[in-house]
């Protein structure tokens, strides 16, 4: 039954996937036709649709993907982990810990947030991120593991670490100096603005071998989805794996925070809807969550970008309008 | 021979002690049946054996070797142990359940080869599911359900079984169900069975070591008819039994009991 449907699905979001792609490329102050824009991508296209398409729409989707991409299996991966479907990372802080060590490193090095960060700084960037997450990951995983993870004690640790931290960048940002509000909103709502090839560069390489390492493990993902004593008695070190698995997990998030900011929800909607697809494994479900969450980042950056352009939303703050009723939902449904 | 054997086990809850310095030897290709009073430390014994929980002291032996030389994966190909109350992920059918079983003999890369999927099936015939297979475990009775949680653990290939308390909330057709199935695998695979049980009737009937545990230590092992007597169901619950034989003479029935006040 659901190994016939994966192939559809996988069928049916790729037709999304092309038509978010179109819009997102083509949608804009400057509007393209979708066959210029396959002109422009085979690089015949006019000077105008050059600078639009190659040097700001193309980098900042290639960006947006691999955020997306990377918040739904960090998210997938905290899920399985803590065996609890409303974990994510931007939920219980791990962002939110990534985009701390960002805001401070950006604030060392220059006062100017909106500058393009340095050569090296992009590369020291999200690994001051994924540190920042780590450390975030790790104070969550602490307090929460006495005796045991209890998924509702990590869950609401993890909300009032999330609260905490954005308080505390908020208030890093506006005692910074020029108070600007948008710049706050981007570590805190996650944004995609000014994201170009440099970013790219860095996000790209980084998303594709983690999320390769997780599929390519997928049958260990697998045996914890059930109880934990049965993993161990299926020969499964649970403990490491866990640790290794959440590793992951705070590597995706924090890269994807160092250069989009804090994006939650997305990570929480895209595997469960996934799962509800195509089912428990996740060789499978962590394909497609990846793909969901692609057309979900891609939409909501383009509505984010256009709705009241000139002045841009933070995508953050579209996904979370679609995000935060399901996470109600959710929330409600569990026992 | 012996399939498992504990020296010394000393297993503790934080401050709190279950099993003291246990000595214990389990027959190889026998029905081993664990019986005591809730809390005499009979799951924690299993799960010991299990590598689920950490012994404070002692060492655990399966096979003549100590879990603790040996790798997890290369464990759960020798023994494998069916906890108390499995969990299902959603929506799995009966087969892709019973190949999670498979885990420890599969590669990292690479999904279920022809020996897999022969001993897949195999487990699901010998259980008696094969009409079942393709159906979603939510959808099965208790007892077929049980079934399909014994198939998986055959599955794992191994010649040692541990299970915990196997026939709980589960009807007295349902459990005959389930412990012929075991018996039926250990008299033509010669499978080692090793589990907790708590009626005591179905225990004499189908094992052939009865090992009883009052506060993490035993107080009796043995044949049923040796082990099952009045004085030793006296310490172990501390009840009075009224103990008769079996219609073939083999082993104690227990007829009637009352508490023992005072």
């Amino acid at each position: 039954m659901k190994k016939s449907r994966f192939p559809q699905t996988v069928f049916i979001l790729g037709l999304f996937l092309v038509v978010a792609i179109i819009m997102y490329l083509s949608w804009g102050t400057y509007k393209i036709a979708p066959l210029d824009i396959v002109r422009t991508l085979l690089g015949g296209g006019t000077k105008l649709q050059n600078t639009a398409v190659l040097h700001l729409r193309l980098p900042r989707m290639l960006v947006g993907i691999s955020v997306g991409i990377a918040l739904s299996t960090a998210g997938a991966l905290l899920q399985t982990i803590t065996k609890n479907e409303l974990a994510d990372s931007g939920i219980i802080g791990i962002n939110a810990g990534a985009a701390v060590a960002a805001v401070i490193f950006i604030s060392l090095k220059t006062s100017n947030y909106y500058s393009t960060l340095g050569v090296l700084s992009i590369y020291v960037l999200p690994l001051m991120a994924i540190m920042g997450a780590g450390v975030a990951a790790f104070v969550i995983y602490f307090l929460s593991s006495r005796n045991g993870i209890k998924p509702k004690r990590l869950l609401l640790i993890g909300l009032g670490m999330q609260a905490g931290l954005n308080a505390f960048i908020t208030f890093f940002t506006f005692r910074g100096g020029v108070g600007d509000y948008n710049r706050v909103l981007i570590w805190t709502s996650g944004s995609l603005w000014g994201a170009g090839w440099n970013y790219a560069k860095v996000i790209i390489p980084l998303v594709i071998v983690a999320f390769t390492t997780v599929l390519l493990d997928y049958k260990k993902l697998d045996v914890l989805n059930l109880s934990d004593e049965h993993a161990v008695a299926l020969g499964l070190n649970l403990n490491r794996e866990r640790k290794k698995f959440l590793s992951y997990a705070v590597i995706l998030a924090g890269g994807a925070t160092a250069f989009a900011g804090n994006v939650g929800f997305i990570g929480l909607i895209s595997p469960n809807i996934s799962k509800r697809l195509v089912g428990p494994y996740h060789k499978n479900f962590l394909v497609i969550s990846a793909m969901i969450s692609v057309v979900i980042i891609l939409l909501a950056d383009a509505v984010s970008r256009n709705l009241f352009s000139p002045i841009e939303i933070p995508v953050g703050i579209v996904i979370s309008v679609f995000g935060v009723p399901y996470f109600i939902y959710l929330m409600m449904k569990e026992k | 021979m012996e399939a498992i054997s504990v020296r010394n086990l000393s297993v503790a809850y934080e401050d709190n002690l279950i099993i003291d310095k246990m000595n214990l030897s389990i027959p190889k290709g026998k029905i081993s049946i664990i019986i005591g009073a809730n809390g005499c430390g009979k799951s924690t014994l299993l799960k010991s054996i299990a590598r689920i929980i950490k012994p404070k002291d002692g060492e655990i032996f399966i096979n003549g070797k100590d879990i603790k030389d040996q790798k997890e994966k290369h464990l759960a190909t020798q023994i494998a142990f069916l906890p108390q109350g499995p969990i299902c992920p959603s929506g799995m059918t009966v087969k892709e359940l019973v190949a999670y079983g498979r885990f420890p003999h599969q590669k990292m890369i690479g999904g279920l080869n022809t020996h897999d999927k022969e001993i897949i099936d195999w487990a699901i015939e010998e259980t008696g599911l094969k009409d079942f297979a393709d159906k979603p475990v939510e959808n099965l009775s208790g007892g077929q359900r049980q079934r399909a949680w014994i198939a998986m653990t055959l599955a794992q290939e191994t010649d040692i079984i541990m299970l915990d308390e196997p026939t709980t909330y589960l009807d007295m057709s349902y459990q005959l169900e389930v412990l012929q199935v075991l018996e039926k695998l250990n008299k033509n695979k010669n499978i080692t069975i090793v589990m907790v049980l708590h009626e005591l009737n179905n225990a004499c009937r189908f094992a052939s070591n009865i090992i009883g545990l009052k506060q993490g230590k035993i107080i009796c092992q043995g044949i049923p008819m040796e082990a099952i007597t009045r004085e030793n169901l006296k310490a172990i619950y501390g009840i009075d039994v009224k103990l008769q034989l079996s219609d073939n003479q083999n082993y104690p029935i227990c007829v009637d009991y009352d508490l023992i006040r005072g």
